[in-house]
């Protein structure tokens, strides 16, 4: 009877706590549940009394070392195109006039990407260790993953406002960051950048 | 179930349909039982996309937040009518549960853990199902004082559960 009854309680417990466990919530489940957008701005800075930027017609990628003799690197044009297009979008919208560089614009907005790659290695020693001492026992070396990720920068600076070393100082940056696919997905990006002006109202002009 | 209040409420609106308890009572008198609890509730809310703001920093996506709790308790009961078929009983637990939160956000994870000193008083009732062995409903609410990283963590449990005698 007490056998009966412990073997019982084992097999509620044992029964509960797989359930709970493969009932855990997973979390995200496409790589755009991953994005996120961070927007700053510089305390102090009018935003109101400026109303016209510039902006490149391309957009350099952050890799290399320019330094050391590197070439830039830009993104493919195509895709450069669309994304400058969104941004030109939403900053009219705000009430910013667009004109050349050699029009004395009050902002330059810089766009800048760059992606990284992350390694994931997990190496289990102890079954190499067993793999040595008896060959005749399989084990696994370990396993590789990796995921890379996408970030793309805006930043509003003003040239006449300098730091002390004398770089130009942005006074608004907008960054957006999210898993790289294989293809672009203008939807995914294009939504980012809207939603970094939907939370910058600070920028508005009109 | 588990219903977060206070700080974990705040953090967590959702009911949590996941979580165990253990316990083991040992009669000292036939009225008073003595001994453990041990348990896990989780709770989890995934959130759609908001901005969060600190300052001059906004922060926009989705996040999936989480929170464990762990109960060690030294518990004791009192039944009001033991040896009926129907036993109410009540009880208090004393001891400490450690809470775990994570906020996933983006590709990053924010963890918070805490070793709280624990209080959880305890209302239920046993019914006998079959020889040696009755169902219980309990209701329960721990509270986990603050500490660690955590601001205080309570919540309300109301469990069912199978109650195995003479072991």
């Amino acid at each position: 009877m007490r056998m009966k009854m412990r073997s019982r309680l084992a097999v509620v417990i044992v029964t509960m706590s797989s359930l709970l466990l493969g009932c855990y919530p997973q979390g995200p489940e496409a790589t755009e549940d991953l994005d996120v957008v961070l927007t700053y701005f510089r305390d102090g800075y009018d935003f109101k009394a400026k109303t016209t930027y510039a902006m490149p017609e391309n957009i350099v990628k952050i890799t290399g070392n320019l330094q050391e003799g590197d070439a830039p690197e830009f993104i493919p044009d195509a895709t450069a195109t669309l994304i400058l297009a969104e941004i030109d979008k939403n900053m009219l919208a705000m009430g910013w006039q667009k004109v050349e560089i050699d029009e004395d614009p009050d902002l330059l907005l810089t766009p800048a990407s760059w992606d990284t790659t992350t390694i994931v290695y997990w190496y289990d020693y102890w079954s190499w260790w067993y793999g040595a001492y008896y060959p005749y026992w399989g084990y696994y070396p370990g396993y590789v993953s990796s995921y890379s990720t996408g970030t793309l920068l805006m930043a509003l600076i003003d040239p006449k406002v300098v730091g002390a070393n004398g770089n130009p100082i942005a006074q608004w940056t907008g960054a957006l960051n999210g898993i790289l696919t294989n293809s672009y997905n203008a939807s995914r990006v294009n939504k980012g950048i809207d939603q970094a002006f939907m939370q910058s109202p600070y920028l508005k002009t009109n | 179930m588990g219903f977060g209040t206070g700080d974990l409420g705040d953090f967590i609106s959702k009911p949590s349909f996941r979580g165990i308890t253990i316990d083991f009572r040992k009669l000292v008198q036939p009225n008073i039982g003595v001994g453990f609890e041990i348990g896990w509730n989780a709770f989890y809310e995934a959130k759609s996309s908001e901005v969060y703001t600190i300052g001059n920093l906004s922060y926009s996506g989705k996040q999936w937040r989480y929170n464990n709790q762990f109960p060690l308790l030294f518990a004791v009961d009192y039944y009001l009518q033991p040896g009926e078929k129907v036993n109410p009983f009540v009880g208090l637990g004393i001891g400490t549960m450690y809470s775990l939160r994570n906020t996933d956000m983006g590709q990053y994870t924010l963890e918070q853990d805490a070793w709280n000193f624990a209080l959880r008083p305890e209302v239920g009732v046993m019914v006998d199902a079959s020889p040696g062995m009755s169902l219980a409903v309990t209701g329960k609410y721990y509270y986990g004082f603050e500490a660690g990283d955590l601001d205080a963590q309570s919540y309300f449990a109301l469990t069912f559960g199978f109650v195995f005698k003479k072991l």
